[in-house]
């Protein structure tokens, strides 16, 4: 069989192959952090420890593939009318995986003193967050290769990122009701504000990406 | 020879600035929005428009012919040079021109002043063209925009994919846009000296040979392709923005509108057909590409509403059809009469 390689498709199916891994870079961040705070809140120290090494090698890792992308945007002159909107979108969920270092590596250095009695609205917190990244990551893949089903991953994203906001302020009056140190208390609550933060940068991009989803239509 | 030159400047000269003009309208999205460099849009439209001109032209031209056979050199001089004038006027006043439409009213200035008939069943065909080009352009472009969303909500294209086709399609829409500026606006700077063509026929293989009329459509389509060469850039960059509020797909849906139109109406196998069938007679008649673009964008406008679109600037447009001829015709008849009286020279046979 005769195969012949157009050197434009041929850096076209690069540059979507490491959009893909991107997006599958973020989701494996997701599914990390909503193991982290179990082994933390389990003080298995070593394998946090690994945790910690391992969210920042992906986020290492996606940091060099944003910046592949944005290269390879701008020096092929690839969907030059939607350049800026998707070195916007691209950044903006890079620092999802920045937020999500963050958190981990606070938690690893900080080593925060959490009362038993907070363990499982804290696991139920870092569970709609992650969820919500996955959604997120999902809804961006959607944009590049489907966009007909970028709106019903997004409004998970929304749904999603209203439930942790609720489970953030629950938590956020159960640590100031508790009778642990003012300074562990302010400690807990900048700590769970950050996590809920995660999902908060992912409803932004949200809402960028419907956005741009529109601009995409003809 | 170079007298003969001279006597074709006026028509080089309208096929410069026409190439100018709307050169902007087949690659100015596509060169606009960066999807195209300009220097490969602007070779792939030089290539298809002379081929257009050369291979198509004539069967426009023999309409104009048969509305005003201009059969002196001079005179041929002074109809397209009173034609250029209108559109040059119009343009600084900032008035939507057709080159098309001023050529007619040229012809028709040079028909009253030398008393020759004017066939009012071809001029009403024509002025019929006019209010149908742009209407038929809103029309295909709707027809074509609801079949590109219908495309792509259901080809499931990943959004390089789309970037890649949506390329493929400027370049080859450019190309086919290009070819049908050719054949039909060819008629518009060339047309009128076909009756008083004294060029003899070319030779350059066996196979490949110009008859007279070609040559002469093959020096205007040069003169076009000069125009998109030097000053379309020009023209895209001042003039293209309100094109560029539409998304590259849209755009391009209006460039291959207008192209279609401008084939349709440079096509006599088509006008026989229609002829044939009795069904509505499209002459073989030069149209302007820039009144199909406005159709086409209008057509997807309304589809999408009407709110964007600016009516004052819309009656303007329409304005500018109705004066056009007019002034043309009017300049056209005055500047004869001052080279047959004060130049003593031979205006019409």
């Amino acid at each position: 069989m005769l195969h012949i390689k157009f050197p434009v498709i041929s850096r076209t199916k690069a540059l979507e192959d490491k959009i893909d891994i991107f997006h599958d870079m973020l989701i494996e961040a997701a599914i990390t952090f909503r193991h982290s705070i179990k082994i933390f809140l389990n003080n298995d120290h070593s394998e946090y420890k690994k945790i910690n090494k391992k969210i920042k090698n992906i986020e290492n890792q996606a940091d060099q593939l944003r910046r592949d992308i944005e290269n390879d945007l701008y020096s092929q002159n690839l969907l030059p009318n939607l350049q800026a909107d998707i070195l916007q979108l691209i950044e903006s969920l890079d620092k999802i995986n920045n937020q999500i270092d963050d958190v981990i590596y606070k938690f690893y250095i900080e080593q925060p003193y959490i009362p038993t009695k907070f363990h499982f609205k804290l696991i139920e917190l870092c569970d709609q967050v992650a969820n919500c990244v996955e959604n997120m990551a999902i809804a961006s893949r959607a944009f590049f290769k489907n966009h007909n089903t970028v709106r019903d991953y997004s409004y998970k994203v929304y749904i999603l990122e209203q439930e942790s906001d609720q489970t953030y302020n629950d938590i956020k009056k159960a640590i100031f009701n508790s009778d642990m140190e003012l300074a562990n208390k302010l400690q807990l609550d900048l700590l769970t504000t950050e996590v809920a933060d995660i999902a908060d940068i992912a409803e932004d991009c949200a809402d960028e990406i419907l956005i741009f989803t529109l601009k995409r239509d003809i | 020879m170079f007298s003969y030159l001279f006597i074709l400047s006026s028509g080089l000269f309208l096929g410069w600035s026409l190439g100018a003009n709307d050169g902007a309208n087949i690659f100015g999205t596509a060169v606009g929005t960066k999807m195209l460099k300009f220097r490969t849009a602007a070779f792939i439209a030089s290539i298809f428009v002379i081929i257009g001109a050369v291979t198509g032209g004539s069967y426009a031209a023999k309409t104009l012919n048969e509305l005003g056979n201009v059969n002196a050199p001079t005179g041929a001089f002074m109809v397209c040079l009173a034609a250029a004038l209108a559109v040059y006027w119009m343009t600084k006043s900032k008035i939507s021109v057709s080159t098309s439409q001023a050529i007619i009213g040229a012809i028709i200035g040079w028909n009253i002043y030398s008393n020759k008939q004017t066939n009012i069943e071809l001029l009403s065909k024509i002025i019929g063209t006019w209010i149908f080009c742009p209407v038929l352009a809103g029309l295909l472009a709707v027809t074509l925009y609801f079949l590109l969303r219908f495309i792509i909500k259901h080809g499931h294209f990943s959004l390089l994919q789309q970037d890649f086709y949506t390329r493929i399609g400027l370049i080859l829409t450019g190309a086919f846009g290009a070819y049908a500026l050719g054949a039909n606006n060819i008629a518009n700077i060339m047309g009128v000296f076909v009756s008083s063509n004294p060029l003899q026929p070319l030779s350059f293989t066996a196979n490949l040979k110009l008859n007279p009329e070609q040559i002469l459509f093959l020096l205007g389509g040069i003169s076009i392709a000069i125009g998109i060469i030097t000053y379309s850039e020009h023209t895209i960059q001042t003039v293209g923005r309100n094109i560029f509020l539409m998304s590259p797909l849209a755009a391009w849906v209006v460039v291959i509108a207008q192209s279609l139109v401008l084939f349709l109406f440079s096509s006599n196998a088509l006008s026989d057909f229609m002829e044939k069938h009795n069904l509505l007679s499209i002459p073989p008649v030069p149209v302007s590409s820039s009144q199909a673009v406005i159709g086409a964008v209008i057509g997807i406008g309304l589809l999408k509403g009407g709110h964007g679109i600016n009516w004052g600037l819309i009656g303007k447009i329409f304005i500018g059809w109705i004066i056009t001829p007019l002034i043309a015709a009017l300049l056209c008849f005055t500047s004869l009469f001052f080279l047959e009286n004060v130049f003593n020279l031979i205006v019409y046979n």
